[in-house]
């Protein structure tokens, strides 16, 4: 009925009140704000096909402020500034990732150019791809998680989640770019300076990721102490 | 011993106090209303409906509830806040509850086996689907020895429906269930629908869900204007978190932008708020073609942005397909955004921080 419908299309506060909630009814569905990515019908998979036909009967939430049907508008990026900001200065944090991606390609280009002939088809210019082998690079596989038993907590080998290892790869970035770093050098030229290291799988964030990965392989042996 | 005639015994009388006389009001249950007098009230409607038409003037034969509705409001005017309490008049299928007629015989006995139980008709339909999910038993296992059993069965088509709600169910069956025997039927309809030969009692199962109505149909869209000099224009608001914006999206041919009398440039010099007034005609493709024209107020320069994206969006609708229509709001383009700031809290410092807690 249309009645009972409409009470979920309106602005919503839980009457359980949860840890974390939004203005939206849990009803409505997340937005897709890409101008042309749609794959024609006959490469869906039945659940996609589900969602689509879904999508057409449910309400959509608003896309969000930072979000555009430009190409060059990237999830991974708006997220990275997200997590980059601090006390709201969207502004600041944007313009650093801007700086960022602007001195990664001045840097991949003067080695484009410096490079003889053979080793320049090797060479990434395009900042957003570096960006992205680099946080993948930074990504751990495994974590660790505290289980306490007996009295005496240990660090247990856990799988993680998607969100959750990027989550950690981003932190990792961030926090390497703020401390480990000379009291004169700019954010963006330590971010850049990190990002292509990760994307050489060298530099300090990878490092740390292959230390998590030591100490889950050398607490392989709590491993059955995981329940979930 | 005296024999005497029963006619000079002396009579006695019993003494009883007045409240054995009056009837427990609450035993009797709801009222009981016989089908006679509903018809009597359905024929008294009919006629009434008559006469208020010839009262006001109207023809009798096409007058509808709303019609009613308006000459009562019209005719006895109310000033009553509470909506139910204002004078009504609606057919007698809306005003008395639907009951069931006597379940039982003249000497007692319940026409239904399952009478006892107390919701007849929710277990002898519970029954049912059983009896389905049985028979669609047998039939798979009648094809399975033919050798005709494939996974290729009909599907019914689900998407874009839903379930009856707890309180439709209530009406079909006219009896009260629990959350816990609504849980149950639908579970046992998920049941029939897992079978790989559902698609023969489709009806049955389609009787029980409601079609979703489709989203895009529920937008208003702006009537196409024109100018003097003959440009087409159309008119849209928006809002976001306090912010008003008005557009006025004009079809000349050239990409200007104004806001309150300046060049968007010169108004939002942040380029993520440019980005926001750009993403709805860059989405349909009409960037260089339109002239916009806007005003906004209120809250800050990521809200306005926000609201003039709104407000732009709306206007497009009557320049673009239907098919545009709903690319633009599944990308989010046409939901009003409800997020405002959050109230602050009595005890707490600001929203969600809290007092720096002390342990004594």
């Amino acid at each position: 009925m249309a009645a009972s419908v409409r009470h979920l299309l309106k602005p919503w506060t839980p009457s359980l009140c949860f840890a974390r909630w939004s203005r939206y009814n849990p009803y409505y569905l997340d937005p897709d704000p890409s101008k042309d990515a749609r794959v024609p019908d006959s490469e869906l998979s039945p659940e996609q096909k589900e969602l689509q036909e879904l999508k057409t009967v449910r309400p959509i939430k608003a896309a969000l402020s930072s979000d555009t049907s430009s190409p060059f508008n990237d999830p991974l990026i708006s997220k990275f500034i997200n997590m980059m900001m601090q006390d709201g200065n969207k502004i600041l944090a944007r313009g650093i990732m801007t700086q960022t991606l602007e001195t990664i390609k001045r840097k991949q280009v003067e080695k484009y150019h410096r490079s003889p002939a053979a080793k320049r088809l090797e060479i990434e210019c395009n900042p957003y791809t570096i960006f992205q082998k680099a946080l993948e690079n930074c990504k751990p596989i495994i974590g660790l998680a505290s289980v306490q038993k007996g009295g005496k907590s240990y660090q247990v080998p856990v799988p993680l989640t998607d969100n959750r290892r990027r989550f950690l790869a981003m932190k990792w970035l961030i926090t390497e770019c703020r401390d480990n770093k000379h009291r004169r050098t700019h954010m963006y030229e330590k971010l850049s300076q990190e990002l292509l290291a990760a994307f050489a799988n060298e530099g300090n964030v990878v490092k740390r990721k292959h230390d998590l990965h030591k100490m889950a392989e050398a607490n392989r042996a709590y491993a059955h102490y995981r329940w979930w | 011993s005296r024999r005497v005639s029963p006619e000079l015994l002396p009579v006695r009388h019993i003494c009883v106090s007045s409240s054995l006389w009056k009837k427990n009001l609450a035993a009797a249950g709801p009222q009981k209303f016989t089908q006679e007098f509903i018809d009597k009230q359905v024929e008294e409607f009919e006629i009434g409906k008559r006469h208020l038409a010839n009262m006001m003037g109207e023809d009798p034969e096409t007058f509808t509830q709303e019609d009613i509705d308006r000459s009562i409001a019209y005719l006895f005017p109310s000033g009553l806040f509470e909506k139910r309490a204002r004078p009504v008049m609606k057919h007698p299928e809306e005003i008395f509850p639907k009951q069931t007629a006597i379940q039982w015989d003249a000497e007692g006995r319940p026409f239904h086996f399952l009478f006892y139980t107390g919701q007849q008709s929710y277990y002898s339909l519970l029954h049912d689907v059983y009896e389905k999910i049985l028979a669609m038993e047998r039939h798979q296992d009648k094809m399975r020895n033919k050798g005709l059993l494939t996974s290729e069965t009909k599907q019914i088509l689900l998407t874009g429906s839903r379930w009856l709600l707890k309180e439709e169910i209530e009406e079909y069956l006219v009896e009260n269930i629990s959350d816990h025997d609504y849980m149950r039927l639908i579970q046992l309809m998920e049941k029939l629908l897992s079978m790989p030969y559902c698609s023969l009692e489709e009806e049955f199962i389609l009787k029980f869900r409601k079609q979703l109505e489709v989203q895009s149909s529920k937008h208003e869209i702006p009537a196409l204007q024109y100018d003097p000099q003959g440009v087409t224009f159309s008119v849209a608001d928006g809002r976001r978190k306090t912010a008003k914006a008005s557009i006025t999206l004009r079809d000349s041919g050239s990409g200007n932008i104004t806001i309150n009398g300046r060049n968007y440039l010169h108004y939002f010099p942040l380029l993520q708020d440019r980005e926001q007034l750009m993403f709805p005609l860059h989405f349909v493709g009409m960037l260089g073609r339109f002239d916009v024209e806007g005003s906004v107020e209120g809250s800050g320069h990521s809200a306005q942005a926000g609201a003039l994206r709104l407000a732009i969006s709306r206007a497009l609708l009557s320049f673009v397909s239907e098919g545009d229509v709903e690319k633009m709001r599944q990308a989010g383009l046409l939901t009003a955004d409800p997020r405002i700031k959050e109230r602050k809290k009595p005890g707490q410092e600001g929203a969600r921080k809290k007092f720096t807690w002390k342990k004594r």
